[in-house]
């Protein structure tokens, strides 16, 4: 114990420079008493580190060496330099397939929003148990099997599909509309997918918001319709724009949907990325478009941890 | 008030139920409508079937490849799960209870595969595992599988192991317990919902990955979604439906499963 005691003396902030003393970093170093100073200090400094290193190995191993090496052909394949970056935004074909996957993300996101707003507006005014409910509805879809899902729609959207018959039957239209493999398919199946993504965090927030804040706004004389877009709409903003943005981030790299519901017309950077890579082994060009992703994937992340504080260890560190 | 539906005036209310009502109809749709069709006797999938019938079943489980299919999951998500919670219980540990600098950055670091889209983890384990010569095998799968598991098992134990007060193992140490069996007989039962809802996380992760087990096929492995995924590009037959039918059916299974233990233990999950 009274080792314990001579280590707690030490300043935090002083350097720890022993060589070697990380290896000896341990759980449970505070038993021990302190025959090197300095040994003991890195111990502390780096204490429980130890944990991480098999899962470390794993990831550094099969994740981060891998994405290096990935981002890395993309400036070596087939020559040094930004040539495949240059194709990238100079080929018209390939241009297109960027702006689709942004056009693509952009609209998803957009329909998934309107979609995904009275849904969780809903579940935050009904009864709690209407209210869990529809939640498990949103659940049962986030967690269903996304290829599941994915066929049912093309089933769903075919020419010969329930939704272009029932249509005809209803006279509504008298040629099967053209719904899938094509822009239209790609954005019904993919705003499917994100509504749970938007209702989840919408809802928290809207839960959130101290009734009372509503009330004080139509006792001071605002209409409903103020109210709603003056007081709860400002207020819903963190849910919407953290919900909207990780979908917007989510949609840009989504493979499966739109390369089973969309057609060659309108490719998006994952499946250009697949082909790159499988049909014409064009690893040099697949790299500089992953990069991009994943550039374009981390800033807008980036953001969204800028909008949302909270972070899972740092609230842990208080112990 | 615009917040209280009684104050909302009846014809917005009623707008705002029905707009509910057809979204979550909506949700529900394709899910229920993909475990009617494997029910139907419709070759062509039509709807309403004319008649009901399990022959696609018949014809999904007397078919050796689907069979294989199924079991590859199987092993590739069991397997998957086991080293997913073998790698996250420490990280995790590390995270919750050691005192080092830039436990924030490894934080950020181990739920990285989180973010980064699958595509590019796809096509990045793909070029690793063919430079080893190791595509198509059990390996390249549950390593890939892993890799996007590892977030879901490490924040789940992260979760339980915040609520557990560290006091209490420390109580047993007092009283005579080695720091291990402190650990292994306090510790280890407190968090278990946690451990198991991060293990449920992992099966279902790898159950229905789609875009990696694609990468990482070879027409001698491959996994359910794979074999979905090969057949829907040739055509819409109703054995996929079924195949559909029981992916669903895990996957609900396993929720109900984590719905149960997030009752027993409100916040692990």
């Amino acid at each position: 114990m009274a080792g314990q005691v001579k280590m707690a003396a030490i300043p935090p902030g002083s350097p720890a420079n022993a060589g070697g003393g990380a290896a000896r970093a341990s759980a449970g170093s505070d038993s021990k008493a302190a025959p090197m100073k300095r040994d003991n200090q890195t111990a502390l400094r780096w204490r429980g580190a130890r944990n991480l290193i098999p899962a470390l190995l794993f990831l550094s191993l099969f994740f981060l060496a891998p994405l290096i090496g990935l981002l890395l052909r993309g400036v070596l394949e087939p020559t040094p330099g930004l040539g495949n970056y240059e194709q990238l935004f100079a080929n018209s074909a390939y241009a297109r397939v960027l702006f689709n996957t942004f056009a693509v993300g952009g609209l998803v996101t957009l329909i998934s929003l309107l979609l995904g707003f009275p849904l969780a507006w809903v579940i935050t005014l009904v009864p709690r148990g209407w209210g869990r409910w529809l939640l498990s509805i949103v659940l049962l879809s986030m967690w269903t099997s996304l290829l599941a899902r994915t066929y049912s729609w093309l089933v769903l959207l075919q020419a010969t599909g329930v939704i272009n018959k029932t249509l005809m039957a209803l006279g509504i239209i008298d040629q099967p509309l053209e719904m899938v493999h094509n822009l239209t398919g790609v954005v019904i199946g993919m705003s499917y997918i994100m509504i749970p993504f938007i209702v989840l965090p919408l809802q928290a927030t809207m839960a959130a918001i101290d009734p009372m804040v509503l009330q004080a706004g139509s006792i001071c004389g605002a209409s409903p319709w103020t109210n709603f877009f003056r007081v709860f709409l400002p207020l819903c903003r963190p849910g919407l724009f953290s919900g909207g943005l990780m979908v917007f981030v989510m949609s840009l790299g989504y493979y499966v949907t739109p390369a089973l519901l969309g057609g060659a017309q309108n490719m998006m950077l994952p499946e250009f990325i697949v082909q790159q890579v499988q049909s014409f082994l064009n690893w040099g060009l697949a790299s500089a478009a992953a990069a991009l992703l994943i550039a374009i994937t981390l800033a807008l992340f980036y953001v969204y941890l800028k909008l949302q504080p909270e972070s899972p260890v740092a609230s842990s560190t208080a112990r | 008030m615009l917040l209280s539906p009684n104050a909302m005036g009846l014809r917005l209310r009623i707008g705002l139920y029905l707009t509910t009502g057809a979204i979550a109809a909506f949700l529900l749709l394709p899910i229920l409508f993909i475990v009617l069709l494997s029910f139907g006797s419709s070759q062509w999938l039509v709807f309403p079937p004319p008649g009901w019938t399990l022959k696609w079943y018949g014809q999904f489980f007397s078919n050796a490849d689907w069979m294989d299919a199924a079991l590859a999951s199987l092993k590739v998500a069991v397997l998957t799960t086991v080293c997913a919670v073998a790698l996250g219980l420490p990280t995790a540990f590390a995270l919750v209870r050691g005192k080092f600098p830039g436990r924030e950055f490894f934080y950020a670091l181990f739920t990285l595969p989180m973010i980064v889209p699958l595509v590019i983890i796809a096509v990045a384990v793909y070029a690793l595992f063919l430079k080893l010569g190791y595509t198509g095998t059990l390996f390249s799968f549950v390593v890939s599988h892993v890799i996007v598991a590892l977030p879901f098992t490490i924040i789940s134990i992260i979760n339980s192991l915040k609520l557990f007060d560290q006091s209490i193992e420390d109580a047993a140490v007092i009283c005579g317990a080695s720091r291990l069996q402190a650990v292994m007989k306090v510790t280890f039962p407190a968090i278990r919902p946690g451990m198991m809802a991060g293990a449920l996380f992992a099966f279902l992760v790898s159950w229905d990955e789609v875009v990696l087990s694609v990468m990482m096929a070879s027409p001698t492995l491959q996994t359910l979604p794979v074999k979905m995924w090969t057949t829907l590009r040739q055509d819409l037959t109703p054995v996929i439906a079924v195949a559909s039918t029981l992916l669903i059916g895990l996957s609900v299974l396993v929720m109900l499963i984590a719905a149960v233990l997030r009752r027993r233990n409100p916040a692990s999950a």
